[in-house]
């Protein structure tokens, strides 16, 4: 089921499109990853898709939803709290500005509290947070209210790698709960917890699809072969008449159409008297993928 | 109405924790004892400290209680005044630029609501220092000059309040329009700036906002000139009026510029 789709959208800051024209829609139940580089227009999408910015055109819908603020829990990518409250007045103030029942607001606050792990801190002051505290705050906050789709700018990209790891584990137990779309330009989060791809650049969105369909448009499989000394590889590479990336003592074999399959590569390497170290093939990860989709759009 | 008495909560909240609500009183009770104190024992202190020329006489004016009040009102005038400016301008602003308010704004909050919340409880905080104030100056007052007729006091203290939510409206309608910085120039421009200017040439003006100050001390004593009290009251409230509705406009229009 299509719970929101935005369609066209677009923002311009005076003569400078941020936000060029992009059209995607997301499944119930499923996460989303926005990936990009810095200044790609990720923060500005997401603004607009909690309201806070009004897009200059293009729609986003949501079905059944009059105000979409009531439905979305967002948590930006420094979450500022009021340093005078404590976590659960916090969590309980959020809920019920959200519209939650003043009792309902209070349980709800402490078992999300609990949740994330803060529940040793219900009392404290939030000015005495560490950052993974906060963002686990900011979390609880965005997720009080039960809403319909949590948008997350940045998750985890201010924490070091213990917080990044609590913060990971954590989404991807929320992520069996709710809607998540969330923004990111660490790969490895994104490859590890995602539905969707959606890659932004410029403002445009110049690639979309899940995990598998994104890397099969993009992989360009090949065959690495590590020889014994640099005379060897350049040797291979010079007799073999296929696409050959000489690095060192390694070899690249492109693999065109299936062509050459490995079992080809190695009977013609066991004919040889080549002195082989390694044999393999190797598939390119979303790092690859993103820097050539990025790069792929850099003429444009 | 619940979203209303949960902002509520939390500015009260904030101005009890950042102890405003008590420091701030005790400024203006400060403010409202130094005049009739300095006033009925300067004698005292000049001959205690200066030396004075032989055969020097003082002639000290006979000051009525109305006069103490009046100068009383000339300390919340300035200094007080702009304690309380500086202490509101940025209500508003302020969580919008350290991005306290972001969270805030993406909920399914009413700008009006919101706007209220702060308006009030920056008028319960000055409503306080002020009543503490004149109650301080007026017990000083009464014990040192003699007795102020309790009707004719009310009828001041109303007037003044009136005019110090005004002044509160102002305050935090510039917070919602403008960055801190700018908000408080030009609160402070408005209101010090008008007060000053309304001292030099108010007497050629029949009506004005910076009016209401004086037309409340002008219930106090048959001495003060009474007339277009009415004029300047409704002038008074309808700027209260014009400022609110300015304020939640305000509000609702910037509240994209929050930091996110």
């Amino acid at each position: 089921m299509t719970l929101i789709s935005v369609s066209d959208l677009t923002k311009t800051f005076g003569n400078q499109t941020v936000v060029d024209h992009i059209s995607f829609s997301i499944e119930s139940n499923t996460s989303t990853a926005l990936i990009g580089p810095n200044g790609a227009g990720k923060t500005t999408t997401l603004s607009m898709l909690t309201g806070l910015l009004s897009q200059t055109s293009g729609s986003i819908k949501m079905d059944g939803v009059k105000d979409m603020r009531s439905v979305i829990g967002f948590l930006p990518q420094y979450p500022k709290f009021f340093s005078w409250l404590s976590a659960l007045e916090y969590t309980e103030m959020a809920a019920k500005l959200s519209g939650v029942e003043a009792k309902q607001a209070r349980l709800q606050s402490q078992k999300i509290l609990e949740y994330v792990g803060l529940g040793s801190a219900l009392h404290k002051k939030t000015e005495t947070f560490s950052g993974g505290m906060k963002q686990r705050l900011g979390i609880a906050q965005a997720l009080v209210h039960k809403p319909k789709l949590l948008l997350l700018d940045e998750p985890v990209s201010a924490l070091d790698p213990v917080g990044r790891r609590e913060i990971m584990n954590l989404l991807k137990e929320i992520q069996n709960e709710t809607t998540i779309l969330y923004s990111t330009h660490i790969l490895n989060d994104a490859e590890e917890m995602t539905d969707q791809l959606l890659f932004l650049r410029g403002g445009k969105l110049v690639e979309k699809g899940s995990l598998n369909e994104v890397r099969a448009r993009f992989e360009e499989p090949r065959i690495k072969i590590k020889f014994s000394s640099q005379e060897q590889a350049l040797q291979f590479a010079s007799q073999a008449e296929l696409h050959c990336n000489v690095e060192g003592e390694t070899v690249f074999v492109e693999i065109d159409h299936d062509q050459p399959t490995m079992q080809q590569l190695l009977n013609r390497l066991a004919n040889s008297n080549f002195s082989i170290e390694s044999i393999e093939k190797v598939t390119a990860n979303l790092e690859e993928i993103f820097m050539k989709v990025v790069g792929s759009h850099e003429s444009v | 109405m619940s979203q209303f008495n949960v902002l509520m909560g939390k500015e009260l909240r904030e101005s009890w924790r950042s102890f405003k609500i008590l420091w701030i009183p005790l400024v203006f009770i400060l403010l409202g004892v130094s005049d009739p104190i300095l006033n009925y024992y300067l004698m005292d202190i000049l001959k205690a400290v200066g030396e004075m020329p032989e055969g020097f006489q003082m002639v000290m004016p006979e000051l009525s209680p109305a006069d103490i009040l009046a100068a009383s009102t000339g300390q919340f005038q300035s200094i007080g005044l702009i304690v309380l400016i500086a202490t509101f301008v940025g209500t508003i602003s302020r969580e919008r630029q350290n991005g306290t308010a972001t969270l805030l704004y993406v909920r399914p909050i009413s700008h009006m609501a919101l706007f209220l919340s702060k308006w009030l409880v920056a008028c319960l905080v000055a409503v306080i220092s002020v009543i503490a104030g004149y109650a301080a100056s007026l017990y000083y007052t009464v014990l040192l000059y003699g007795p102020v007729q309790w009707d004719q006091f009310i009828g001041m203290l109303a007037t003044y309040l009136l005019w110090i939510c005004l002044i509160m409206a102002v305050t935090v309608a510039m917070s919602a329009a403008f960055k801190t910085v700018i908000a408080a120039t030009l609160t402070i421009i408005m209101v010090i700036g008008g007060t000053i200017f309304e001292s030099l040439i108010g007497s050629f003006l029949s009506i004005s906002p910076w009016k209401l100050p004086s037309s409340a001390l002008s219930l106090l004593s048959d001495y003060y000139d009474r007339t277009n009290f009415i004029l300047n009251l409704s002038l008074s409230t309808g700027l209260l009026i014009f400022f609110i509705v300015l304020g939640i406009f305000m509000c609702q229009r910037n509240a994209s510029t929050t930091e996110i």
